[in-house]
């Protein structure tokens, strides 16, 4: 009973819906519907400004595909969609187009654009780069240039280093050959006063060290050679300085031997003159005897004696050093004091004439000997061998 | 008199009947041969369309046409002349919106290239910059131990 009640009530609702579904509008055909969304397209809008025809038949014919399909038309309804879709498609592909153009227009001038500061941008990258190279050839010479200024120093400093060794070596040369010239000067002055024999251990250590230093320069240290040249030197004159006095001395008593020598030849060859050599201690004198310069009991000089006594005032003048003492001595026979008068006139007449002819009288003394002269008392010489005037010579 | 006229009339009336009926057919046999000139022209004009379409756009439009010229060609064949001609009308459109969209996409592919090209400018320009940056950095630091 129930079940058929149900059966029955689906039945009706079944007839029911049929029945609504006869009435109803059909579904929008697939071709509005497309159309429809292209419609929303922001484009249209666009498109419409570019074909406004295109898009206004299209627009009609979509009205007209609504009412078709409104009307059950649905075949007439796909046709005018599919109309209305091409006519819109159309119109949006002419806008697509304009825009492209409009585009393109845009790009063409950014290409221009572009291509200009491109060109801009290469020319300034050139001169960069021309620069650069330029700078870097510059660098390049610059570094080429202070590597040979760096390698002519390190030359010009070698050579330098060299010379400066070369003079180091011949300054040490030299000075070593001066410290040696100086030693052998020493030595030979050392030699002058004979200080070999009168300073033998200095003089021997002198000559020792100078052949060192000679050994020295020859074995090549020169160092070594100044130092032994310089002992030697010190040593040479250390020689000569003791040497000195004692080789001043026995010089000076040559000399004086010499001259004395000298004096007593170059007396002797006075003619008219007696001369002696006469001892006392350990002093000598040169004695000139001159006779016959005066007649009796006369203090005058006589004549005839001027050559005589030119020839003892040469000879005194010729020795100037020694001292000169003019006696006078007479005979024995008479008064003491006058004959010590007589003889002391008689000196100085001698010593007046001398003084005449030159001979500084400061040097001359002149006294009378009042004993008798020792050929008066030993022999009986002629009165004119006693009465006499002697020239002495004070050796030194 | 009468009959004669009679006569005459019914020959008339047979010779307009055989005349109406022959004239009927020859219309008819032009109207097919036109429509069907149109659809080969049309079909012509499709491989003319597919070639000039070298970045394929318009691929979909072109099967669409076909499909639409094969439909006149049935409905020819059919007799159906009034809605041959409504489909070529609809082929005609179809047509005009393919060179429409195969010019815009021509343009598309000018504009892609100028795009590309003005990007390459710029990448080159970009490239150039740098490269004059770094080259007036290195003169830069070349001016100092010059000077």
């Amino acid at each position: 009973m129930t079940s058929q009640r149900i059966d029955r009530t689906l039945l009706a609702a079944l007839s029911l819906c049929l029945g609504l579904a006869a009435c109803a509008t059909p579904p929008k055909p697939r071709e509005l519907e497309m159309f429809e969304g292209i419609r929303k397209n922001p484009g249209v809008a666009d498109a419409a400004k570019k074909s406004p025809e295109l898009v206004a038949a299209a627009d009609k014919l979509a009205i007209k595909s609504g009412e078709e399909w409104q009307s059950n038309d649905l075949e007439e309804s796909r046709r005018d969609a599919l109309m209305a879709q091409i006519k819109l498609k159309t119109a949006l592909a002419i806008s697509e187009q304009e825009q492209m153009k409009a585009r393109i227009q845009v790009l063409s001038n950014q290409q221009a654009d572009a291509e200009e500061e491109l060109a801009t941008a290469s020319k300034d990258l050139a001169s960069a780069t021309e620069a650069l190279e330029l700078r870097q050839k510059l660098g390049a010479a610059q570094k080429a240039a202070a590597a040979d200024r760096e390698r002519l120093s390190q030359q010009m400093s070698s050579e330098q280093q060299k010379a400066q060794a070369e003079k180091q070596k011949l300054s040490l040369q030299l000075a070593t050959e001066q410290k040696l010239a100086a030693a052998q000067l020493a030595l030979r002055t050392a030699d002058t006063v004979e200080a070999n024999r009168y300073a033998q251990a200095p003089y021997s250590a002198a000559a020792d060290m100078l052949k060192k230093a000679e050994a020295e320069i020859k074995a090549g240290d020169l160092v070594g050679a100044q130092l032994s040249a310089e002992v030697a030197r010190q040593h040479a004159e250390r020689a000569a300085e003791l040497a000195k006095p004692a080789y001043e001395q026995a010089e000076q008593t040559t000399q004086n031997r010499a001259r004395d020598e000298a004096l007593q030849r170059d007396a002797t060859a006075i003619p008219g003159v007696a001369v002696r050599i006469e001892r006392i201690g350990d002093s000598q004198r040169l004695v000139i005897s001159v006779q016959d310069l005066f007649n009796k009991r006369e203090t005058a000089l006589g004549s005839g004696h001027e050559p005589l006594l030119d020839s003892l005032a040469v000879l005194i003048n010729k020795y100037p050093t020694y001292p000169i003492h003019v006696l006078g001595r007479t005979e024995t026979r008479g008064k003491p004091g006058e004959l010590l008068a007589m003889s002391q006139a008689r000196a100085q007449s001698v010593s007046t004439a001398l003084a005449a002819r030159g001979v500084d009288p400061r040097r001359m003394t002149v006294s009378a000997d009042p004993a008798p002269s020792a050929d008066a008392k030993t022999a009986p010489a002629p009165r004119a061998k006693s009465n006499r005037v002697e020239i002495v010579f004070l050796y030194h | 008199m009468t009959t004669r006229w009679s006569r005459l009339g019914r020959i008339t009336m047979v010779i307009g009947v055989l005349a109406g009926s022959l004239y009927g057919r020859a219309a008819t046999a032009g109207e097919e041969d036109d429509l069907q000139t149109q659809i080969e022209t049309q079909r012509a004009g499709v491989s003319d369309l597919d070639r000039l379409d070298e970045a394929r756009a318009t691929t979909e439009e072109i099967t669409m046409l076909r499909t639409w010229l094969d439909e006149a060609w049935g409905l020819r064949s059919k007799h159906e002349y009034d809605q041959v001609r409504e489909v070529l009308d609809r082929c005609r459109s179809q047509a005009e919106l393919i060179r429409q969209k195969i010019s815009a996409a021509k343009l598309r592919l000018q504009v892609q290239k100028r795009e590309l090209t003005v990007r390459e400018l710029r990448s080159k320009i970009d490239a150039t910059r740098k490269a004059l940056q770094e080259t007036q950095i290195k003169n830069k630091a070349l001016e100092v131990p010059t000077t």
